[in-house]
């Protein structure tokens, strides 16, 4: 059994057989580490891992239609949950659940215009105004009725 | 998402494809931006420029494609030119390995086309897999030889012999070949070494004839044929033959020692084809039989008798078997029981579909479906599909009843639709 210690100092005991999805987990096991801080995923993030990783655990034929069930729902979270899944994912090189990841965070993506996508995923314009104003000419076309194609002038 | 390890947001990005999704997310910041190069697929869907004025649609796609160093697929569904498909491949070529595009040629004429097959082959020669839909392949495409493809999928055609053959020299290692809805064939002779999967579907007449050669065929559906010869047959595991305007006259096939299932599906097979097809599939474990008549003339007419004991004692692997059109009539005649004896078993078959269509002979159909659950020990589910039947005749209502006698009396195994 691994102890595993969340950035909230909650404690979690689970089975080695489980943790080794984790290649980060893995390589502290094989240097027989058996309790493992894990300061930057919280106590939240850090159970769903663990629901995901004993899900995943059991990978016989006849679980696989479970699993895949299992996955569509798991992705049914917010934004941020997900992003903090990502990191967490990142840190333990969980590489099955990233793949899971990147196009469910991918669709939040989708049929949205640029000031819709940064709004979302709270990100700052870094472009400086004159080079805005070039990439939105550049891409004018994904823009064309939308409040943006009024600024340009 | 601003701090978001670097290596991610590629990854996160990979995952939009669609133009649209893709130009808007190239203004979100400098990140995100430089991230675009990286993409790897773009998709443009039929209705992406609908909204657009004055545009040149060509540019921006060209613009887009352009922007990314190593593209590797790309799906074009809105309208183009010949021209903007050039200068597109020309810098993506290199690198491409899908190509999927809808050119809608194949209900214009040949002058009015322009030449966008002969595009893909002068640049796209890594192509690994290529998908077109509404193709105009009534000219020799001029193809150089596409190494590495392995899938070529053709949907709605007009083709002729010679252009189709032409095409297919220039793929030699094709393993996937599908050709939906295809006019204007005659005779189709296939010779990919190659090749595995082949889903063929042929419209007109139902005369065409088809030859193939190769070696390492495993799932072959055949739609529009009359004649069929298909030399080796070693891996062959799926099978399905079917005919909807035409008669099935003749097939010629090698031995079908790894044949699993069979699909035989059509108006009307020549008996001679019937009775090779089902000699021949002797191992098969999936046995589809929609046949509505036989006959060698015009002249539709019902299947002779099938011994029951003959056919199940040569087919001793089945499974599964479907009955539909005429098959269940001919396992149903006077003598179909005769040699069944008390030695007579059904080893494997645990599933039977059967379409009854008219109450004649309703006495032999009961005993036919009696003796398959008598004789089939390990029979789990048995489904009666009911079709249509000329009720003003007391004799229908009487035989629905015994059928449904027939449930009451197994009801573990049969259900009735």
């Amino acid at each position: 059994m691994i102890t595993l210690q969340s950035s909230d100092k909650d404690v979690f005991e689970i089975e080695q057989s489980i943790l080794i999805q984790s290649g980060t987990i893995k390589n502290m096991v094989e240097d027989d580490f058996t309790f493992i801080p894990l300061p930057s995923v919280d106590t939240e993030t850090l159970i769903k891992i663990i629901e995901y990783m004993k899900k995943h655990a059991d990978k016989t034929d006849s679980k696989e239609k479970n699993i895949k069930e299992f996955d569509k729902d798991f992705m049914k979270k917010t934004l941020n949950e997900l992003f903090a899944l990502v990191f967490a994912a990142n840190y333990l090189h969980i590489s099955s659940l990233l793949e899971l990841l990147y196009p469910s965070i991918a669709d939040r993506i989708k049929d949205k215009i640029t000031e819709a996508i940064r709004q979302i995923f709270s990100i700052r314009c870094d472009f400086t105004p004159e080079e805005e104003r070039r990439i939105i000419m550049d891409n004018k076309w994904a823009h064309e009725g939308t409040e943006i194609e009024g600024t340009l002038d | 998402m601003d701090s978001l390890p670097d290596a991610i947001v590629p990854c996160i990005l990979a995952h939009v494809t669609n133009a649209k999704d893709v130009a808007s997310a190239t203004c979100v910041s400098k990140r995100w931006k430089e991230s675009i190069p990286y993409h790897n697929k773009l998709v443009f869907t039929r209705t992406v420029f609908d909204k657009l004025k004055n545009c040149s649609t060509d540019e921006i796609v060209g613009h887009m494609v352009s922007s990314i160093n190593r593209l590797e697929e790309l799906v074009i569904y809105c309208p183009f030119t010949g021209s903007g498909l050039a200068s597109w491949l020309s810098s993506a070529g290199h690198s491409l390995q899908k190509l999927e595009l809808k050119l809608d040629d194949n209900l214009v004429d040949l002058n009015s086309c322009s030449r966008k097959l002969d595009y893909i082959g002068a640049a796209a020669l890594n192509l690994e897999s290529l998908k077109l839909w509404g193709v105009n392949l009534t000219q020799r495409p001029k193809w150089h030889t596409f190494h590495k493809l392995r899938n070529l999928e053709i949907v709605g055609t007009v083709m002729d012999d010679s252009s189709l053959h032409a095409a297919l020299i220039a793929c030699p290692n094709l393993s996937n070949l599908l050709l939906l809805g295809c006019d204007g064939l005659h005779n189709v002779f296939l010779e990919l070494p190659q090749l595995e999967t082949c889903n063929l579907d042929f419209n007109g007449l139902g005369d065409c004839s088809l030859t193939i050669n190769s070696l390492k065929l495993q799932h072959l559906e055949v739609q529009g044929c009359s004649w069929i010869r298909v030399l080796e047959t070693q891996l062959l595991r799926n099978l399905t033959i079917s005919n909807i305007s035409g008669r099935v006259t003749g097939i010629d096939f090698g031995k079908l020692v790894a044949l699993e299932s069979l699909e035989m599906r059509g108006v009307q097979w020549c008996w001679s084809a019937i009775s090779k097809m089902l000699q021949m599939a002797s191992e098969v474990k999936h046995l589809f039989m929609k046949v509505e008549f036989t006959g060698d003339s015009d002249v539709l007419q019902p299947f002779p008798e099938i011994d029951i004991a003959d056919f199940f004692n040569s087919h001793p692997k089945l499974i599964k078997f479907d009955i539909h059109g005429a098959m269940f009539a001919a396992l149903c005649q006077r003598n179909s029981l005769k040699n069944v004896d008390s030695r007579f078993t059904i080893p494997c078959l645990e599933e039977v579909v059967v379409t009854v269509r008219s109450p004649l002979n309703a006495e032999q159909k009961m005993n036919t479906l009696e003796s398959l659950i008598n004789y089939g020990k390990k029979l789990r589910k048995m489904r009666i599909k009911i079709l249509q039947m000329k009720s003003s005749h007391t004799s229908a209502d009487d035989f629905f009843e015994e059928i449904c006698r027939f449930r009451g009396m197994n009801c573990r195994i049969v259900s009735i639709e």
